[in-house]
């Protein structure tokens, strides 16, 4: 066991607290007040590309070994990553999900896509030349944590496919390049009767984009969108149709749900240790902590972060031993986000009517936080995963 | 850089006390609770494990090994039986407590002679605010009760040092809430000879740290083992033309449990690897004895919801475990006094407060 960061992950979170304090925090409590996100020409993202963020994992192929290597920014630890999604979250959550990147419409392209289609779409990230955003849309107005019933058609036409249907909340759709589309060839066919499509930007019969209000978490876009017979070039069903004859199509989505669920945990614990430092500071300030009661919170959210972000690095380090964290991934998306909400819950109770305001950088951690329990699958969905692996639970 | 493997010297450490545990312990539990003390031979057995040397020093006989070995034993034990834990351990807590109030010198005067006794007990009190008074080389004062029906050796840590007894220790049998294999007595002191006043502040506050990682790792193990019972149970139990564990009610439930296990266990852990990597421990200790315990107030009665009414007869350890569990939360001042001690050291913290401390 050891729990220590190293020096170079120490130098990263640094870096990213100075970012944090002077842009990202304000950028998000701006973005909070005037109710939309922030907008994609705004210089903060040029001066995320400059810091060399923005970028793909992707190493490019033979192109990439041709170059000596990674991109910049380097190939970084899920724990390393984890560690610096939480210090984003900690400044805002909204801003650091409207970072520039090929964002969750990364991880089917890796996982998935061919090798032309990585260069294709993820080539443009290697070195953007402006802030680049890709999507992931699985989502549906009837659809959410139950992704087997999503209802947007695709039907093969000659060279093409045709897209039609609606899709919901995807970060950063209305500017992405291009969105990882699912849709279904039949929906009786549940699971095994879905594709993925890249999208791109301006392809005729995708619109209708509407960005829309949110109680928390406004400096980034969730955006829905329609599919109105969308042709969408067959080169651009990811992986081609062989990689659907079994039913390995589905789980390509689950396998990239299941590595992010620690780092969107760790963001939730990130936001809790935002609000816990806003209530100590609060305290602080006003003489509370003489109060057992005021103390009792404060012990009670820090113990408690603590433990979930021990949970979400477990996580996070057994994904990068490449061993089995499937029990571990949910576990740690299951606790951190209620332990977050709570810490956050229990601030708005240390600053009392202050947090009633709606002024109070507490009161804005209590909304935004809310989210990192539905997003990445809802706390009750990564019950139903541990339940299926420790109880052997049906699927039906 | 965040390494959770334990490494493979200590899983071979912790697959032998879990071993041993199923063996000698979790066969033996009600007999054990019911002689207030556990087998001959078993103790013999366990004497033959090392574990009541696990963190004595190499040049007095020990392993030397630190607080997550112990911290991995104690879990594997507990969940066999924590009484028996308690009973078979001649030091216990207080081997680790001896350790930094006195350092080897201490453990080699007041702990050594103790491995030399078969049955011998060393308990550990702390003193809560004037429930203890020291005069002229004498100690009076008491506690409700302890989970033991011998005293070789009394630790009494108060928050400036820990007072040593070895005579003049009168025990009254109660019948105890739980953790009866170690025994059960109300604990008098009426002007006992003071054996030796060991420590100071910083030392009796690190000691406290040692006694409640203790508590905290029997706690886990129980924990565990209730969990583990309440699924086995479940996926064995049918209701409604389904094993029960597969309704989500109590799905959710069992999965709740399995992981307000692991969150104590980390707590623990992270504390143990402290101490054994020579940072500040104190806080963290307190803080996992805290998470366990609450953990405990959520484990232990919803294994026994799990298993209804089979739960609450004693044919089932679960009711063994939750009132176990309950028992264990009130040693060494209890979650009121840790919760305190975590509060207080908050409360002197300016934010922002790290989780993770990125150098020791």
């Amino acid at each position: 066991v050891d729990l220590r960061i190293d020096a170079e992950g120490r130098a990263r979170l640094e870096r990213v607290r100075a970012l944090g304090r002077e842009q990202i925090r304000p950028l998000g409590l701006e973005a909070d007040r005037l109710g939309r996100p922030v907008p994609p020409d705004h210089p903060y993202f040029e001066l995320l590309l400059k810091l060399g963020l923005g970028r793909t994992r992707w190493r490019g192929g033979d192109a990439g070994k041709r170059r000596g290597g990674e991109p910049a920014g380097g190939l970084i630890g899920s724990r390393a990553a984890l560690l610096l999604a939480e210090e984003q979250a900690y400044w805002d959550r909204g801003v650091a999900t409207a970072t520039p990147g090929p964002g969750l419409g990364e991880p089917p392209l890796l996982s998935m896509g061919s090798e032309e289609q990585k260069r294709r779409f993820l080539g443009p990230f290697l070195e953007p030349d402006r802030p680049r955003w890709a999507s992931f849309a699985m989502t549906e107005p009837g659809a959410g944590s139950d992704v087997a019933a999503i209802r947007t058609r695709c039907v093969r036409d000659g060279d093409a496919w045709v897209l039609d249907g609606e899709k919901s909340f995807a970060a950063n759709a209305s500017r992405a390049d291009w969105i990882v589309v699912w849709a279904t060839v039949d929906p009786a066919q549940g699971r095994a009767g879905h594709r993925a499509f890249v999208v791109e930007r301006g392809t005729p019969g995708l619109g209708d984009f509407k960005i829309e209000r949110k109680m928390g978490l406004k400096a980034y876009e969730s955006t829905s969108f329609t599919l109105r017979s969308c042709r969408v070039p067959a080169g651009n069903l990811l992986g081609g149709e062989g990689h659907y004859e079994s039913r390995s199509g589905f789980k390509g989505a689950m396998k990239s749900f299941n590595a992010t669920r620690p780092t969107i945990a760790a963001m939730a614990v990130g936001i809790g240790r935002a609000a816990l430092d806003e209530s100590l500071a609060f305290a602080r300030e006003h003489a509370l902590l003489g109060d057992p009661r005021v103390r009792d919170r404060l012990e009670r959210s820090l113990r408690r972060l603590r433990a979930a972000r021990l949970l979400c690095l477990r996580a996070a380090w057994l994904a990068d031993l490449e061993r089995p964290n499937m029990v571990e991934a949910s576990m740690s998306k299951a606790v951190a986000p209620a332990v977050a909400l709570e810490a956050a819950s229990l601030g708005m109770e240390v600053l009392g009517a202050v947090g009633g305001r709606g002024d109070h950088l507490i009161e804005k951690l209590y909304r935004d936080v809310k989210a990192m329990d539905i997003v990445e699958g809802t706390g009750q969905i990564q019950r139903i995963v541990m339940a299926r692996q420790l109880l052997g639970m049906p699927r039906d | 850089m965040i390494d959770f493997d334990v490494g493979e010297e200590l899983e071979l450490v912790a697959r032998t006390a879990r071993e041993f545990a199923r063996a000698q312990l979790l066969s033996h539990a009600r007999e054990a609770e019911a002689a207030r003390g556990v087998a001959a031979g078993v103790a013999a057995r366990f004497a033959e494990t090392g574990f009541a040397e696990l963190e004595l020093p190499e040049a007095q006989g020990g392993a030397g090994q630190g607080a997550l070995a112990r911290a991995l034993v104690n879990e594997e034990l507990a969940a066999g039986d924590p009484g028996a834990a308690l009973a078979l351990d001649p030091l216990g807590p207080a081997a680790p407590v001896l350790a930094e109030l006195g350092g080897e010198a201490a453990l080699r005067e007041f702990a050594l002679p103790l491995l030399a006794q078969p049955g011998a007990r060393a308990v550990l009190v702390r003193a809560a605010d004037g429930s203890f008074c020291a005069e002229a080389g004498r100690l009076s004062g008491g506690v409700a009760w302890v989970p033991a029906d011998r005293v070789d050796l009394l630790v009494v840590l108060a928050s400036e040092q820990a007072w040593l007894v070895r005579e003049g220790v009168c025990l009254a049998p109660l019948r105890g809430a739980g953790l009866r294999a170690a025994g059960a007595s109300e604990l008098r002191l009426e002007g006992a000879p003071l054996l030796a006043s060991l420590g100071g502040p910083a030392a009796a506050t690190r000691a406290l740290g040692r006694a409640r990682l203790h508590a905290a790792s029997l706690l886990v193990g129980v924990l565990r083992a209730a969990a583990d019972t309440a699924r086995e149970y479940a996926l064995g139990r049918v209701a409604f033309g389904r094993p029960i564990a597969h309704h989500q009610a109590l799905a959710f439930l069992l999965v709740d449990m399995h992981a307000a296990v692991d969150s104590a266990r980390l707590l623990l852990h992270e504390a143990a690897w402290r101490v054994d990597a020579g940072a500040p421990f104190e806080v963290q200790a307190a803080a996992a004895f805290v998470e366990a315990i609450e953990a405990s107030t959520f484990v232990g009665p919803s294994a026994v919801q799990v298993l209804g009414g089979h739960g609450f007869m004693q044919d089932h350890l679960v009711e063994k475990h939750m009132r176990e569990a309950r028992a264990l939360g009130l040693l060494f001042g209890g979650v009121d006094a840790a919760r305190e001690d975590a509060g207080r050291a908050l409360a002197a913290c300016a934010p922002p407060l790290p989780l993770l401390e990125g150098e020791l």
